[in-house]
């Protein structure tokens, strides 16, 4: 196990315990709750096991899950999200992506906030697909994405800067 | 099956993430009482349109065993008709209560067209058929059975032109013996009434009580025409049978139980 693999875990775990026990308990505005714990699978080795990444999501999903008494949105967003990392990547990037560490550095700025706010917006949009569950609450599931998407993009945006420090 | 392996390697991050999302599905169900109602509703959704489409196949299917079961049932609903019969009326002198098991089969064969036509069924003595039964069908008499093998019975069509069964008047039991003379399948004739009775037409004729065959009052037909021969003492009466032995397809065979003691009775 190198520490690339250690750095990983204890990503996880602290983007887990901050999740559950910090920012879901914000409540902005009484509903804004933004999802800090996304900033794993984003970060996430772009040309990792996609395998890995898909299991990875799912249990992180479903500790959150278990952590904050949640119905079980959250595991079904994080794992499709991470499903459909790569197709969100190549769209993003481009076909030819060769950025081994991501798009911390080498790729354009509007590639990377196309990425970011792909996987962010999407994964509200199923996170709260999956809560409310119902065509007649479509007004809510829009105005929760809007807002829990934005306030999660600049929390992650400002965040990747700290994991670029840790990571060099 | 390497094809299949290769298949799954390719495949398996799709496979992975649907595996998973349906075990979160699963836990979803399991944690929210309102994404659980969303699932049953859609289950129910699913599963009452495939019962449906599966529930009009099998129930095609199982027609056979249906009729089966409808047979079954009309057996028991024919021994409480007879039984019916039986005790209303004040004319029953030969049994006094209902002697006759009533047991069920599906004709084989059955032929009209002949002088002497007989029908096949499909129960032998395996199941209890002995000779000289009496055979109705639901609304009428049919015959007598008079060989039996293992499976199979033949009886002889009342359509038959050397048989003769008692049959009377219901309104007052005047009797005669009911004959075929061999042309048309729904016609009968009724003889040696005596002429001292009334005869209307349309009266209704039913079994008499002097056969070992049947019990009484099973309806056989009505009169369809009479005459009144000026130097004999019986009417020639003509019947219109009520069943259209041409079309039957299920028959009761009737199992006299105190035929024994009858027949000691005659021999003594």
């Amino acid at each position: 196990m190198n520490s690339d693999n250690l750095i990983s875990i204890f990503q996880f775990f602290l983007l887990l315990l901050l999740q559950a026990f910090l920012l879901n308990n914000i409540n902005f505005f009484g509903f804004i709750n933004p999802n800090i714990y996304l900033l794993y699978i984003i970060v996430y080795r772009l040309d990792g096991n996609p395998t890995l990444i898909i299991i990875l999501g799912f249990i992180m999903g479903i500790l959150l899950d278990l952590l904050s008494q949640g119905s079980g949105g959250h595991t079904i967003a994080t794992l499709t999200i991470a499903f459909i990392r790569p197709f969100i990547i190549r769209f993003s990037f481009g076909v030819n992506y060769d950025v081994p560490m991501g798009m911390i550095k080498g790729s354009l700025l509007n590639q990377r906030l196309l990425y970011l706010s792909m996987m962010v917006v999407i994964h509200h949009l199923i996170l709260y697909s999956v809560i409310f569950s119902s065509f007649e609450n479509i007004v809510n599931i829009l105005k929760n994405t809007l807002f829990t998407s934005f306030f999660t993009f600049i929390l992650v945006f400002v965040s990747l800067g700290l994991f670029k420090e840790k990571n060099d | 099956m390497r094809q299949l392996i290769n298949a799954l390697l390719k495949y398996k991050n799709t496979l992975l993430y649907l595996g998973l999302l349906i075990i979160s599905l699963v836990f979803l169900n399991q944690r929210s009482f309102y994404h659980e109602s969303i699932f049953s509703s859609v289950a129910l959704t699913f599963s009452s349109k495939f019962n449906k489409a599966g529930k009009s196949v099998s129930s095609y299917l199982d027609l056979s065993n249906n009729n089966k079961k409808l047979i079954a049932e009309n057996i028991k609903l024919k021994a409480l008709e007879l039984m019916d019969f039986t005790e209303k009326s004040d004319k029953v002198r030969v049994i006094d209560s209902f002697a006759f098991q009533v047991l069920g089969a599906r004709i084989i064969k059955n032929s009209y067209n002949r002088a002497r036509n007989y029908l096949i069924i499909d129960q032998g003595f395996k199941h209890g058929i002995e000779t000289e039964m009496g055979v109705i069908s639901s609304d009428g008499v049919v015959g007598i059975v008079n060989q039996v093998t293992a499976d199979f019975s033949s009886v002889i069509s009342i359509l038959h032109r050397d048989l003769k069964i008692n049959a009377g008047f219901k309104k007052n039991g005047a009797y005669g013996s009911l004959s075929w003379q061999g042309k048309h399948p729904k016609r009968m004739k009724l003889n040696d009434v005596s002429t001292l009775n009334p005869v209307m037409l349309g009266d209704t004729i039913v079994t008499g009580g002097m056969s070992d065959y049947f019990p009484q009052g099973i309806p056989i037909g009505k009169v369809f025409n009479f005459q009144k021969p000026e130097f004999e003492g019986y009417y020639d009466i003509d019947i219109e049978l009520f069943s259209n032995l041409t079309q039957k397809e299920f028959v009761y065979i009737l199992k006299n139980m105190k035929k024994g003691q009858l027949n000691k009775l005659k021999s003594e």
